[in-house]
């Protein structure tokens, strides 16, 4: 058996992607009392599924623990065959673990939206560091190139539309307050960002999520405003809102070609 | 040349609030490189705050020298980058594979000791020395295995991987004993296999006895046999920088910082001895 051959037995069977193939195992791998061949293979074989289990429980914290140990362990399982680790760094072997559990029935119904929130949040806190705008570069544009203005996010900002509001459930967990509030379905768009090393979440109105993702989508501060339109008083809820981004951090840098 | 650092200790994340207040109090640094790969935040700042005044040693686990997957060159081309800016005194990572079609299963996984794999590891320890700007260090890996295939001793292997690309050896001294156990080879032969002038950094841990086998943890202290041993690399190797890994069940900074300590005392005392 040449290395390739040796390399894809082993990598089969200690990931479980491959099950069988034992007498072929017991040919290539030394059995050494006390320990046979097989024997031998699943010590890493079991350090495989709960180094991936640490990491992703890390991930998502509140989630494994509502999903008690042995089910979030089976379902890490599941997850990898779907989603195998392709990163060198583990810490991203759990970037798909809330899309894949949208999939999955059997479990509490809001507990996808959670793990998406944990997720984002363990993203946002290591993310890259890049220097924030403040309003002044918006107001510093000449004023016929206001309108061409183009947003550029901190890449520490997330936005996630969810399918229930997990706020509550994970303000409760994060407290660790005993019971935990029955799920609360309903189309939720949450923000995701960091100031200094603090990670902070906030909801979004319809309008403001709106508004933000012609922003990130490369839309210019006429196209954000007009997303305004069917407010009450859409320059000021337009205004409003873009300050706001300034204010918490999540403009990087505004360009105009106009400028 | 090479540098010889002291003593150090992993930076890991549980210290960082005790660095950050009471200062670098170990002689330097190592980090676990993919950490640190394309990463802001606390994390980063903590990293730049501890190599302003002590060496930093970048150490990857996911090179996957031995694997026959292509080298992952985003990959390479991010730990250059991290190196171009950290300036690390050393960068290292294990003689061992991982990877097999693009699936990282985290692991250090096992070589087969044959002339095939010692021709493949040749040539991508090579590239990689290239591509990194630099010449590496690969680790001894603590193994539960031997392949039926295998025909070159463990110690051999490295040293002739270090003879023809000219990297540099870290010699795990707790990996030697953990592997030396499972697989009844002779630790002292070991170190008598690798050469004097490639061993560039000593890296010491605890490990767990579970009977059948000895596990590598990191989640205790280093046990005395293990010291034995390292005593008798630093009476063949002589004084070379040498660091205490300690990734789980991590204790306050302070008790492995006398880990460091212990090394210091038990190398001072060998070294006297020998010239005395």
């Amino acid at each position: 058996m040449n290395l390739a051959e040796l390399q894809a037995l082993l990598h089969g069977r200690i990931t479980g992607m491959v099950a069988g193939r034992e007498d072929e195992l017991r040919e290539q791998v030394v059995a050494r009392p006390p320990l046979d061949a097989l024997a031998r293979v699943e010590i890493y074989a079991g350090m495989y599924l709960h180094r991936l289990v640490d990491a992703i429980a890390e991930d998502v914290p509140h989630t494994s623990r509502v999903l008690g140990h042995d089910a979030f362990v089976e379902l890490v399982r599941a997850y990898l065959h779907e989603h195998p680790s392709r990163s060198p760094d583990i810490m991203q072997a759990g970037r798909h673990f809330g899309g894949w559990l949208r999939t999955y029935s059997g479990i509490r119904e809001d507990l996808p939206d959670l793990a998406l929130l944990e997720r984002a949040r363990s993203e946002v806190r290591t993310a890259l560091d890049v220097p924030v705008a403040g309003a002044e570069e918006l107001q510093s544009l000449n004023p016929d190139a206001l309108p061409g203005a183009r947003f550029h996010f901190s890449p520490s900002l997330r936005v996630l539309r969810l399918h229930h509001d997990v706020r509550r459930l994970w303000d409760a967990l994060e407290k660790d307050a005993g019971a935990v509030p029955d799920p609360v379905p309903g189309p939720t768009t949450l923000v995701v960002w960091r100031q200094e090393f603090k990670v902070f979440h906030t909801g979004l109105s319809e309008p403001e999520a709106r508004a933000l993702m012609v922003a990130r989508e490369g839309g210019t501060l006429e196209d954000v405003c007009a997303t305004f339109a069917g407010e009450p008083e859409p320059a000021h809820a337009a205004f409003k809102t873009v300050l706001s981004w300034f204010a918490d951090g999540w403009v990087a840098a505004v360009t105009s070609r106009r400028a | 040349m090479v540098p010889f650092l002291g003593h150090g200790i992993g930076l890991r994340t549980k210290h960082f609030p005790d660095l950050l207040e009471q200062g670098r109090r170990a002689d330097w640094f190592e980090v676990i490189t993919e950490n640190f790969l394309n990463v802001g935040g606390r994390p980063r700042a903590v990293l730049e705050a501890v190599r302003r005044d002590r060496p930093v040693v970048l150490h990857g686990v996911s090179l996957s020298i031995g694997s026959v997957d292509p080298l992952d060159l985003e990959y390479l081309r991010d730990v250059r980058a991290l190196a171009d800016a950290v300036e690390p005194a050393l960068v290292s990572d294990h003689l061992c594979w991982g990877t097999f079609g693009r699936h990282n299963a985290h692991d250090l996984l096992p070589m087969p000791f044959t002339e095939e794999s010692l021709a493949h590891v040749v040539t991508r320890v090579s590239e990689v020395q290239e591509r990194l700007g630099r010449r590496i260090l690969l680790e001894n890996v603590s193994s539960y295995l031997t392949y039926a295939g295998s025909r070159i001793p463990e110690w051999d292997f490295l040293a002739e991987v270090a003879r023809r690309t000219d990297c540099l050896l870290l010699l795990d001294v707790n990996n030697v004993y953990v592997s030396a156990t499972n697989h009844g080879f002779d630790a002292a032969e070991y170190l008598r296999g690798i050469p004097v002038d490639r061993v560039a950094q000593f890296h010491l841990a605890g490990h767990q006895d579970l009977g059948t086998h000895l596990l590598d943890t990191h989640d205790a202290p280093v046990p005395d046999p293990v010291w034995a041993l390292y005593r008798d690399a630093v009476r063949r190797f002589g004084r070379v920088s040498t660091l205490v890994e300690w990734d789980d069940h991590i204790p306050p900074l302070d008790e492995v910082l006398a880990q460091a300590e212990k090394a210091r005392t038990f190398e001072k005392a060998v070294l006297e001895e020998a010239a005395a």
